[in-house]
């Protein structure tokens, strides 16, 4: 009986340990202040930055995400919102970091570094998003289907293949990649915001905007209690949503 | 049993909680949304279930590994995770079979772990991992455990 009284306590008292140095070290994850470096572009032209915004914004947020992640879908509302909200405030980077367990990410970071060399990012990359459900889901790689995304938003077909084709161009989204390593980004999306971290939609939806108000000399926002569930799974074509969570 | 059994035995029992915990723990460190991106990448899981999955499995993983380690409920943690392996072992191919292709990778870790592994490589870690689990979770007493320890009349 006491052996089991015990046991039973030790238990309670490991799950406590166990939970709590899992919560303390995500609270406490360091936030390394690397500067961002400049990588060469696609074709051995100087690489057209990925940047949404004016240069003089006080704002100036830096985003590692992957076409392929459903939470990095997600967080593109509140993306929109900040620059709705903050008209001229806000300056957005984009940056690559295509998750390897995303079969089909490389193509799709491929195809929109291919879209920026012919300044199409922004339009590309919206597009992405809204039907990361057609895509994602291939059994083979998308690249038809990414061809017909770039064709139909007007891309130079045959600069878009040969830039497709160029490993160049794969190896500077990798570059991206592993300067966000640098800066301890091990998943997407995450956002720096000066030298703050904050990594996935849930972060971004309660900190986000008050961080840029902070920046903006504005008062906090009171945070919402339950905006979105985030990161709910694509769903491949043909399933409906209503069978998802 | 032998000495040399034995201390077989423990050595896979810290290789086992190792395994299971560290899987754990670097899921826990990010966002859910990275595994359940992982977990879609197997066609096979319903989609109402990978939320809850998401947010269960990387617990269950770190919890029963760090028992393990630490020797606390060596025998039912054994079979928890010697249970969880199977599941991937019969995930694995059934995926293979049904879609007819396999994830570039098997999602086991997060994306920052400093461990990567293809499906295959991961189906043969699990094949051993189940065999080790059913065999500690089958023997009564473990050497260097809490629970001797806790056993002990003080």
């Amino acid at each position: 009986m006491k052996t089991n009284l015990r046991s039973i306590l030790t238990g309670i008292l490991l799950v406590l340990f166990l939970a709590g140095t899992i919560f303390f070290i995500k609270r406490n994850k360091p936030v390394p202040a690397l500067p961002p470096k400049s990588v060469p572009g696609a074709l051995g032209l100087p690489a057209a930055l990925k940047v949404r915004g004016p240069a003089a914004a006080p704002v100036k947020i830096v985003e590692y995400s992957d076409f392929e992640c459903p939470s990095c879908r997600v967080v593109q509302a509140d993306i929109q919102n900040l620059f709705r909200n903050y008209p001229g405030k806000v300056q957005l980077t984009f940056k690559h970091y295509p998750l390897t367990s995303h079969k089909w990410s490389i193509y799709a970071h491929q195809a929109a570094e291919c879209m920026n060399a012919q300044g199409k990012f922004w339009l590309y990359q919206d597009t992405l998003y809204e039907k990361q459900s057609e895509w994602a889901p291939s059994n083979v790689p998308p690249i038809e289907i990414l061809a017909r995304y770039a064709r139909e938003l007007g891309a130079d077909m045959d600069r878009f293949g040969k830039c497709m084709a160029d490993v160049a161009v794969a190896r500077d989204i990798y570059a991206e990649k592993e300067e966000g390593n640098k800066r301890q980004v091990s998943a997407t999306p995450t956002f720096f915001l000066g030298e703050e971290r904050f990594v996935g939609p849930k972060e971004m939806q309660e900190r986000g905007e008050n961080a840029v108000r902070k920046v903006l000399g504005l008062p906090p926002k009171p945070v919402p209690e339950k905006k979105q569930e985030p990161g709910t799974p694509f769903f491949p074509a043909g399933i409906p949503k209503q069978q998802g969570a | 049993m032998s000495e040399k059994n034995y201390k077989i035995l423990f050595l896979g029992r810290m290789f086992l909680g190792l395994v299971f915990a560290y899987s754990g723990f670097t899921k826990l460190m990010e966002p859910v949304e990275n595994f359940q991106g992982g977990m879609t990448a197997y066609e096979i899981i319903p989609y109402v279930l990978i939320p809850f999955l998401a947010r269960v499995i990387p617990w269950i993983e770190f919890l029963f590994g760090s028992f393990l380690i630490l020797g606390y409920l060596p025998r039912v943690s054994a079979l928890v995770l010697a249970v969880m392996s199977l599941s991937f072992v019969l995930l694995i191919p059934a995926t293979r079979i049904v879609t007819g292709a396999l994830p570039a990778n098997c999602g086991c870790f997060g994306e920052g772990s400093l461990i990567h592994l293809k499906p295959l490589q991961v189906l043969t870690m699990d094949l051993f991992n189940t065999f080790i689990g059913m065999r500690l979770a089958f023997l009564k007493t473990h050497p260097f455990s809490l629970a001797t320890l806790l056993e002990t009349k003080p």
